[in-house]
Formats: C-alpha cells, sequence, structure tokens
C-alpha cells in the first residue's frame, strides 16, 4: 500500500513537471527545439495509436498510417482545391479517415495475429497506391503542397510556430487523455480481456467483434489527428506519408520505446525522430548506428525502453517486498 | 544584487548598440548546405549531387578570396517531411547562406513550398526536374541550375518524326509523375511534327517481369515503328535484357530512351544492351569540349569513376553560386543581393562541362538539348551528339506562349491525348486556332 502511494507520488511529480517543461517550451529553448517537439507529437499521434491496438489488442497494425494520410490529403484538397475555412477541412478529413476505419474493421476485426498484421499491409499499401495513382486528385507523387495552419484568436498559426505549438499541445494531451481514459474504463478492460482469451470473453457473453471494431476506429481517430496536424506543419502531403515506410517507422518506434504503452510510443517517437536528424549532422553512416541500437533494444531490452523499465521496478519492488 | 543585474542588463545594451552600430563586418565564413537522398534507393541522385558540390569546393580549396568554405550535408531518405525538417535544421542550426539541392521530383515540389515560405534563403536545385518548380509554382528565391523533364525531351519528339521518320511510337514506363511528364513532353514534340499516335503502356513502379508486356509490344509491331523505354534504374535492365530474349531487336529497329535511361551508372549497368539507344539531355557526357573533359577527368580521380550528368548538376550549381560570389563581392549574409546575383550568372561553355546557360526569368536554365546515340569507343560506352538544339528553354517551342503554356492541366498518365486529332483539339483550347492551322501547314515547328 505504502509503496503504491510513493508509486503515485512519483507519478504526479514526473507529470507536474513533464507539463510545466511543455508549457514553457517555447520560452527556455530555440525555434530549432519547438519544431522538433511539434514532429515528436504528430508522429507521436500515430505511434500511440499503433501502441493502443498492440498493447489492448495485441493487434499490430501496419495500416495506421492510412488514416494518419486519409485526413492529410482531406484536409489538403479541401483547403486548396475548394478553399474551405479552417474547421471544415480537418473535422471532414477526421471525420473521412473515421470512416475509412469502419470500413476497413469491417474486414480486420475477424483476423488476428500474423493475419492481422498481412491484412492491414494490404489495406494500407492499397491506400497508398490510391494516393500516388489517383493523380487527379491526390497529384500522384507530386504530392499536394501550399497548405497553410489555420488563423486561431487572431494568430496565424502558419507563421508563429510557438502558437502552433500549443495548437498541437493541446490535442496531443488531449490524445493522452483519450486513450489512457480508454485504457482504464470496463471497455479497455474488456478488450484486454480479448487479448488474453478471446474464447473466455465471448463464453462470457462479450461480443468481441464489436468490442474490437470500436477500438479499431478509436485508434484510427487519434492517427487521422495527428495527420491534420502533420500536413498543417509540413504545409505538404504526399504518397510517402501513407507508404509502408512510414508505416514501419512507427513500428519501429512503437517496439524501441515499448509497444505496450503510450509513454512507450511517445518516447520512442522522440528517440527516433531526434536521432534520425541529430545523427546524421553527424555521420553519413548514421542508418547503421540506429540499426546497431535496434538491434540491441530488440536483445536486451525486447519490451522497448519503458516496458523493461517497468519490469525492472516491479521486480525490484517484488524483492524490496 | 539589483544592481548586478542592473549592470549587466547596461553591459547587454551597451553590446547591441555597439553591434548595430559597427560597420557591418565582412563574411568570416561561407556556409553552404547539401540536401539530397544519400541513403536508400535513391543514394545516387544525392550522392553524385554532393561529389560534384566537393569537386567543384576542392578546385578553390574550399576558399573563395580567402574566405573558408563549410559544406553541412544532409539526408532526406527520399521523404519530404524529413527533408523540410532538415532544410529547417540548415537554416536555424546551420544558418547556412546557400542550399543546393535536392535531387528528386517530389522533392523539389516540397521544396519549392519550403522556399515560399522562407524567401530569405537562396536556393540552387540540384537533379530535381518537375517543370512546376519554375513554372506555375516559381519562387525568386529557388534557382534550378538544372533542367525539367520536358525541356528535354520536346525536340526528342521532334527528332524521332522528322530525323528518323517514324509515325507511331509506344512508350512503356513506370506508372508515376515523373515517366508521365517525360511522355508529355515527347507527344508534344512528336505529334506536332509529323507523328500520328503515340500509345502509353504503365507498369508498376517496381515490376521487372514484362514479360506480357513484350508479347504485346511483339503483337502491335506491325502497326508501330518504334518503342521508348520511359522507365529507371533496375527497371530499364530489366526491360533491355527481355527485349533482347523475346527478339523484338529483330521486330523494331531500335529502342529510344526517356532522358536518363542511358545516363553514365545506366550504361555501366546495361553493358552492350545499350548500344545504339538514342535519348536526349541537356549534357552528353561524350562531349569533347576542354570543360567536359577536365571535368571528367579529375571526377574519376576524386571519387573513381567516370560522372554522370548528376554530378554536373551539383558541380555547375557551385560555380553558379561561384559566379554569384564574384559579382557581389562575397557578402553572402545579404540573400537578396545573393539571389539577384544568382539570377543574372550566364555560364559559358568554357565554364560548363554541359555548354552555355543562363537562366529564364522564372530560374531555368535556357540551355543547349543534346539529341545522343550510345556508341562504343574505345571499349568504353558512351553517348555521343547526333543533333543539337541551342538555347532551348523550360518551355520548348512555346517559349513565347509561356502562360498559354501553365493555363494547360498538369500531365497524368493519359494527358496529353496521344492520338493527333485528338490532341489537336485539346491544344487548339490553350495554344488557340492559329497555332494550330501554321503546325499543318508547315508541317511542324518552324526552326
Amino acid at each position: 500500500m505504502n509503496d503504491k502511494l510513493s508509486l503515485n507520488i512519483w507519478k504526479i511529480f514526473f507529470g507536474i513537471i513533464s507539463i510545466s517543461l511543455l508549457l514553457t517550451l517555447p520560452w527556455w529553448s530555440s525555434g530549432y527545439v519547438v519544431m522538433m517537439v511539434i514532429r515528436i507529437m504528430y508522429f507521436g499521434m500515430l505511434t500511440m495509436s499503433l501502441a493502443f491496438l498492440a498493447g489492448e489488442l495485441g493487434w499490430v497494425s501496419l495500416m495506421q498510417a492510412a488514416f494518419f494520410g486519409i485526413a492529410g490529403y482531406f484536409v489538403a484538397i479541401l483547403q486548396t482545391r475548394y478553399s474551405l475555412p479552417f474547421p471544415i477541412p480537418p473535422l471532414i478529413g477526421i471525420a473521412m479517415a473515421t470512416v475509412a476505419a469502419a470500413l476497413f474493421g469491417l474486414l480486420v476485426i475477424r483476423t488476428r495475429g500474423i493475419y492481422f498484421l498481412m491484412l492491414t499491409l494490404v489495406l494500407g499499401q492499397l491506400v497508398w497506391a490510391l494516393a500516388s495513382q489517383w493523380a487527379s486528385v491526390t497529384r500522384g507523387d507530386t504530392g499536394i503542397h501550399e497548405v497553410y495552419a489555420p488563423m486561431l484568436f487572431g494568430i496565424s498559426t502558419a507563421e508563429s510556430k510557438t502558437a502552433f505549438y500549443f495548437f498541437n499541445l493541446i490535442f496531443f494531451v488531449g490524445s493522452i487523455i483519450f486513450l489512457a481514459a480508454l485504457k482504464r474504463s470496463p471497455f479497455g478492460l474488456m478488450l484486454r480481456g480479448i487479448r488474453d482469451s478471446e474464447s473466455r470473453m465471448r463464453m462470457l457473453g462479450y461480443s468481441v467483434g464489436l468490442l474490437r471494431y470500436c477500438a479499431f476506429i478509436f485508434a484510427a481517430f487519434v492517427a487521422a489527428l495527428g495527420g491534420v496536424f502533420f500536413v498543417y506543419f509540413t504545409g505538404l502531403i504526399n504518397p510517402h506519408s501513407v507508404s509502408l515506410t512510414t508505416n514501419v517507422d512507427t513500428l519501429l518506434a512503437g517496439i524501441l520505446g515499448g509497444i505496450n504503452s503510450l509513454g512507450g510510443a511517445i518516447l520512442g517517437t522522440g528517440i527516433l525522430k531526434m536521432l534520425d536528424v541529430w545523427l546524421s549532422g553527424v555521420t553519413k553512416r548514421y542508418l547503421l548506428f540506429m540499426g546497431i541500437m535496434f538491434m540491441l533494444v530488440i536483445m536486451f531490452a525486447p519490451q522497448g525502453i519503458v516496458g523493461t523499465a517497468k519490469k525492472r521496478l516491479e521486480t525490484k519492488r517484488k524483492k524490496t517486498a | 544584487m539589483m544592481s548586478r543585474k542592473k549592470i549587466f542588463t547596461l553591459v547587454g545594451v551597451f553590446a547591441l548598440t555597439m553591434g548595430w552600430l559597427s560597420p557591418v563586418h565582412a563574411v568570416d565564413e561561407i556556409r553552404i548546405g547539401h540536401i539530397g537522398p544519400t541513403t536508400g534507393w535513391a543514394t545516387i541522385f544525392g550522392q553524385q549531387v554532393l561529389n560534384g558540390i566537393k569537386l567543384a569546393l576542392a578546385e578553390r580549396d574550399y576558399k573563395f578570396r580567402g574566405i573558408p568554405i563549410k559544406l553541412f550535408t544532409e539526408d532526406t531518405k527520399a521523404d519530404v517531411e524529413v527533408m523540410r525538417t532538415k532544410l529547417d535544421s540548415l537554416k536555424n542550426r546551420d544558418k547556412v547562406h546557400l542550399i543546393i539541392g535536392p535531387s528528386l521530383g517530389h522533392e523539389g515540389m516540397a521544396a519549392v513550398d519550403w522556399a515560399a515560405r522562407n524567401p530569405d534563403v537562396p536556393i540552387l536545385v540540384g537533379y530535381s526536374a518537375p517543370e512546376d518548380m519554375t513554372m506555375r509554382k516559381a519562387t525568386y528565391s529557388l534557382i534550378r541550375p538544372g533542367w525539367t523533364g520536358s525541356q528535354v525531351i520536346f525536340h526528342f519528339g521532334k527528332f524521332c518524326a522528322k530525323d528518323l521518320g517514324y509515325k507511331k511510337v509506344i512508350i512503356v514506363g513506370q506508372d508515376y509523375s515523373y515517366p508521365w511528364d517525360q511522355a508529355a513532353g515527347f507527344i508534344r514534340g512528336f505529334l506536332e511534327n509529323g507523328g500520328e499516335k503515340v500509345l502509353r503502356i504503365w507498369h508498376p513502379v517496381e515490376a521487372v517481369d514484362f514479360s506480357s508486356i513484350m508479347a504485346k509490344l511483339m503483337g502491335l509491331s506491325k502497326e508501330y515503328d518504334a518503342v521508348l523505354n520511359n522507365s529507371g534504374g533496375a527497371q530499364v535492365v530489366a526491360f533491355f535484357k527481355q527485349w533482347y530474349q523475346f527478339g523484338l531487336d529483330k521486330v523494331y529497329p531500335q529502342i529510344l530512351g526517356q532522358a536518363n535511361v542511358p545516363i553514365v551508372p545506366m550504361l555501366a549497368e546495361l553493358g552492350d544492351l545499350a548500344l545504339g539507344v538514342y535519348s536526349s539531355l541537356h549534357y552528353y557526357d561524350g562531349n569533347p569540349s576542354p570543360a567536359n573533359q577536365k571535368f571528367r577527368e579529375s571526377y574519376k580521380k576524386a571519387f573513381g569513376e567516370y560522372p554522370s550528368v548528376i554530378a554536373v548538376q551539383g558541380y555547375d550549381a557551385m560555380h553558379v553560386a561561384f559566379k554569384a560570389m564574384e559579382a557581389i563581392d562575397g557578402k553572402v549574409d545579404d540573400p537578396k543581393k545573393f539571389i539577384n546575383a544568382i539570377r543574372n550568372v550566364r555560364m559559358s561553355a568554357e565554364e560548363s562541362p554541359r555548354g552555355p546557360f543562363y537562366f529564364d526569368k522564372y530560374g531555368n536554365p535556357v540551355q543547349n538539348i543534346y539529341i545522343k546515340k550510345v556508341v562504343k569507343k574505345n571499349g568504353n560506352l558512351m553517348n555521343i551528339v547526333v543533333k543539337t538544339y541551342k538555347n532551348v528553354s523550360q518551355f520548348g517551342p512555346y517559349a513565347d506562349m509561356a502562360e498559354k503554356y501553365m493555363a494547360q492541366p498538369a500531365t497524368t498518365r493519359n494527358y496529353p491525348p496521344g492520338e493527333k486529332e485528338a490532341y489537336f483539339r485539346e491544344i487548339e483550347k490553350y495554344f488557340g486556332k492559329e497555332y494550330v492551322e501554321n503546325l499543318k501547314k508547315n508541317n511542324g515547328w518552324v526552326d
């Protein structure tokens, strides 16, 4: 009991510190750091959607970037071609990505394990092919450019990185809370029940298919949210953002940080995205170093950084108890 | 304690005012950033540009009038999101005065978008070829000492129709935007100069088994005169091998290639299969000019292989930058002046391995386009020139109708139409009746 209390105090302590650091970031760091954190936030949302499915259902998806991209493409097309005013393109974008998840969900809810992976791979590639081949709508490989982030309360988030940072931060924290709440809710408990023993849950009278279906749509929703910020921040979208490379990068970020937890997803994304930029400035062989790092993680911390740290803490506590 | 704070503030204010008042210092270091894919499938496109830059810098010992030049290089991994981040890194972290790159088509389009938002950093584009970078989306700070996909192939269409006398051609290519643009440029030159029909066959980008396409080509050989290969990399090698395996070389006169098909690295891969291939580009490796010979030999000495047009791009970009620096006495910290100076650079045949060029008002070179043929000389495969079209702009034959040209829709896998009647109906909408009638009267473009 005492142990748990002290753990909670630590959690609250870290929570307060990280929140205050995040809230004051633009004032004590450079624009460059703010940019990196923004990137970590939108890619983090993508990784979280993958980690949610992996952690709660044991589903490893290779198509979360598709929802990320669908939302992004809708924002880009509606804004550049039809000049719709601000809240409409992202709202439609997220709605369409969710609808797409509802459609694809019908196909994937019956599968598990490697079959789920394969099916999401196929569907993800389908979206990629559409993005690259349907040139009259998506502009093919050239992609869509000149997407500008909106004006909010009279401040242009396209010009002010600080404004964009807070805009993104609100939704980033929002998605963490959303997914964390889902995990804690009876719904999350049911999902974990399915993950551990599907037949038992079925026998207890739960609608396994429906629960999975909902989880899939919720995850897609978070990915779509990330996609909106991606397209607003980079100002462009092209088929690469829905490609297998992006999906695999997301999976790698998840594995690195710990695919079963939201914190791991964010940490993994952070490390990966920062190393990518920082190491590549130092050496041209940076991919080699990243490969070695992955190998070490898989060998010595197969649960990812956060997963392994948790495990260590638990064994330590057991020993002291 | 308060007084110490005050002293600090005073000193700070004093230092700032002094900095403000003191005369502008000359630049003590010139920082140049290179951006392009230097890992992954597209490595060659980034790496050779980088090598070209290094070669040009080494010629001057990494110095400009005694001021040291520092080169920063960033990898895009062929991903535009990564590229954008690294452009920001070059600008904000490394504070570069000039960026050279990127090299791929989609990267180029994203770079224009970035340039429009960051007009205070001059960009000299590497190998990227989409025409819109210097047409519909052109932005003042971005100058391309390279080429557009269509620019180099308009006249190849004309050459095939007039000099080779073909009436109907099949284009087989990878299904994405660069080959679409190549096909579009070819169709314009071909149909407007007496060609009758162009059939486009698209295959998936990664396809390496062309047996069904070969069978189709065999069947079509009665109707069509020639085949143009419109792919890149491994797909070209696979296509050429199967071309001979299926005996199509006995049915069609010879194979034609899009601009990138017989470039130097490809010649090494293709070997004798490439013999006789016709194509067109703004550079040919067999150019006997002293500038090109010097460039080839010193590149070989530095990097152990002969350079291709990709390396020429980096080499020329750096020399354009040098000429601009001369014009502004090395004051590269004034981006406006620097950009203006770059736009006014004229390169002569003695300075560039490709021949003379200068920039049009959109920032794309007006340059010679060479129709080339692959031959074997002293045991080495190389491209020699068959015909030269001088001072071709990115608008090709439409140089005085630039606005009308840009009003046309973007090219897709089947736009513009490949049949003469439909094509003429289509261009009449944009270029007017008179233009089409003149074409018919003169049986093509008037030189």
